[in-house]
């Protein structure tokens, strides 16, 4: 009996997942599906706190370089009109701009902690490249259905002197194309402090897109939903689009 | 002739679809100031107008209505401790109600650079509660983020590559050696930009003194800035030196005590500011700032009329030479931010604290309750003034 254990804890994750990809591969191929080379994006985000309050902002986004180089500005509502954001080096370097004052002004990194407009997002969540590959170590826990679909269940773990984002990620990604459809954010004491739910996904222009995305506090119990009302994946970055020039245009 | 222009203009705005967009603010203000406590306050609205007929070319404007009620005449001695040689009792500033054209500018973008010609806000630097190397604009150290006049100016920005940049800013007067020029090349490495500025101002300052004359000097400033971060800190510092040469015929006398008339001496004065911010994990931002402005009087005892309004002028960043400013900010409750400004003048011990509640009350309407409390002597900068509560409410469009 304590053979047949053994053997099934040995084997056990090979039995239940037939050639189950590593939890690396996975956040490979999800980072992938995750990173078009360039994208150009409108798209509303509704804040609603935890006595339901609601506001709602317009914004338009560009992304190049897998996600590398990103400027973000909002259009609407009006007391923010023009305000953007540049981020490049995967937000590693991001600046501001803020047109009541005219004034462009480099950010220290730690800008990225801070909410986006006060919402559940923070600039680092909105962030592409390679952060999942780089600053997580993966590993594959199982394999459930969300939704009817089949999804990988993976466990990423901060590597400490990476600086990662946040200590823990549980991430769910469809088995079909290893799109995410949901990720938990953990802090220092395990405690899941936000979860992201992608849905609509649709296929645009051959990459699956999350037409919502609701990311809610666990602990504020506030919920932020961005919406994508346009999108292509085919805009090329004009020279030096990633500029202070053109932030304050 | 004016009028058919702007006539012969204005379908053609219309035609470029114009965006409209501005604010409604209102403020009330009270302050105890010694024995007196005063109310005062303003309505401002500011609509803006901004046209893109193209790529190429942006056209923006805007006008400023600002009506001022309850106190709206100010002694400028109630804020300049008595020196016991002052020619009359009040120096009095009135706030007429304005229509103020403050901004009025185009933008011409070619491949190569861009061309900004009229009336335009220019804020150069990277201090936020103060700029050593802003000879355009001076700040409140209560709100330093609030927005400034535009400058009447032709503005050249070159880029070059990705995040550097060559900036010719020219304020022109009636002559050429009159007008204001600023030079500034930006530049990044790694996790820092920073840039160099030489700047050329011809500035008058006024001297008071029996004869209510003034000073018309040449100012030459080099300086620069650079930002950016190092173990988790933003960092920053800038910095300026800077030339006075009288030009005046009339300054070649200091007037600023009855008994005194020295000739003034051409003046050199370095003024720079070091700050760091960081947002910790909890979400509390906090910011600090030192200035030191060589400009500024060591010592209050040696402070003279003129070195006040110099100061309450703009032509000085400040009135004496060793400052302190500190900033946080914290988003609390819903929509709610709790923050507190405190500043200190190191040379005459005198500061004030400052606590700020934020309420985003409507998608674009903010009402805020600003308190302040000022601690010194009666005789220094800050000390002369007790208390102040200012709330304000801007909504925008």
């Amino acid at each position: 009996m304590k053979t047949k254990l053994f053997f099934f804890l040995l084997f056990g994750t090979s039995l239940v997942f037939p050639q189950a990809p590593t939890g690396s591969e996975i956040i490979d191929r999800v980072t992938n599906i995750m990173s078009p080379e360039n994208s150009y994006s409108k798209g509303t985000q509704t804040i609603i706190t935890s006595s339901g309050k609601e506001r709602v902002f317009e914004f338009e986004s560009w992304a190049a370089e897998k996600g590398e180089s990103s400027l973000t500005r909002y259009t609407k509502p009006a007391a923010i009109r023009g305000q953007a954001f540049l981020m490049l080096n995967n937000a590693d370097d991001i600046w501001s701009y803020f047109p009541r004052t005219k004034r462009v002004r480099k950010l220290a990194s730690h800008a990225k902690k801070q909410k986006m407009q006060g919402s559940d997002f923070t600039y680092e969540d909105m962030g592409g490249g390679d952060v999942f590959q780089t600053k997580f170590k993966s590993t594959l826990l199982g394999e459930e259905t969300r939704d009817g679909e089949l999804v990988w269940k993976v466990e990423m773990i901060g590597i400490s002197n990476q600086d990662p984002p946040y200590p823990k990620i549980i991430l769910w990604a469809r088995q079909s194309d290893y799109y995410p459809v949901a990720l938990d954010y953990y802090n220092e004491i395990d405690f899941n402090t936000k979860s992201l739910v992608m849905s609509d996904i649709q296929v645009i222009e051959d990459y699956p897109t999350a037409m919502t995305m609701v990311m809610t506090d666990n602990k504020e119990r506030s919920n932020t939903t961005m919406r994508t009302l346009e999108i292509t994946y085919t805009w090329k970055p004009p020279k030096s689009f990633f500029s202070e020039r053109n932030l304050k245009k | 002739m004016k009028f058919w222009g702007i006539l012969l203009l204005l379908p053609g705005l219309l035609w470029a679809q114009p965006e409209f967009y501005g604010y409604f603010e209102s403020e009330a203000s009270t302050m105890q100031l010694g024995t007196n406590n005063y109310i005062f306050g303003f309505n401002k609205f500011r609509l803006d107008v901004e046209v893109r007929p193209n790529d190429h070319v942006q056209i923006g404007a805007n006008i400023n209505i600002q009506h001022y009620w309850g106190k709206t005449t100010w002694n400028l001695l109630d804020f300049i401790p008595d020196m016991g040689y002052l020619p009359g009792d009040e120096i009095n500033i009135g706030l007429p109600d304005t229509l103020l054209l403050d901004n009025i500018y185009m933008k011409l973008s070619f491949p190569l650079f861009d061309f900004t010609l009229g009336r335009q806000q220019i804020s150069p630097g990277v201090g936020y509660a103060w700029n050593p190397t802003d000879i355009f604009n001076s700040k409140s150290l209560l709100d330093p983020s609030y927005e400034q006049t535009g400058v009447e100016a032709l503005r050249l920005d070159i880029p070059l590559g990705n995040r550097s940049s060559f900036i010719a800013i020219v304020q022109p007067e009636a002559e050429l050696n009159q007008s204001t020029q600023q030079y500034i090349l930006k530049s990044g490495l790694g996790s820092f930009d920073f840039s160099l500025t030489g700047s050329l101002q011809e500035r008058v300052d006024y001297d008071v003194h029996i004869l209510g004359d003034m000073n018309i000097k040449t100012r030459k400033m080099a300086g620069g800035s650079v930002i950016g971060e190092l173990l988790g800190w933003g960092l920053w510092g800038e910095f300026s030196t800077n030339d006075l040469k009288m030009r005046s015929p009339f300054a070649y006398f200091d007037y600023t005590s009855l008994y005194s008339f020295e000739p003034i001496p051409d003046q050199s004065f370095t003024e720079y500011v070091i700050g760091a911010d960081h947002t910790f994990d909890n979400s509390l931002y906090f910011l600090a700032e030192y200035l030191h402005n060589g400009f500024g009087t060591a010592e209050k005892e040696a402070l003279s009329l003129t070195d006040y309004f110099a100061a309450l002028g703009g032509a000085s960043h400040s009135l004496m030479q060793d400052y302190a400013f500190f900033y946080a900010m914290h988003p609390t409750f819903d929509y709610v931010t709790l923050s507190a400004i405190a500043f200190a003048n190191f040379n005459d011990n005198s500061g004030a604290f400052s606590p700020i509640v934020a309420w985003n009350v409507f998608e674009d309407t903010n009402l805020s309750l600003q308190g302040s409390v000022y601690w010194g002597e009666d005789d220094t900068e800050f000390g002369l003034q007790d208390w102040g509560l200012i709330l304000n409410v801007t909504s925008s469009f």
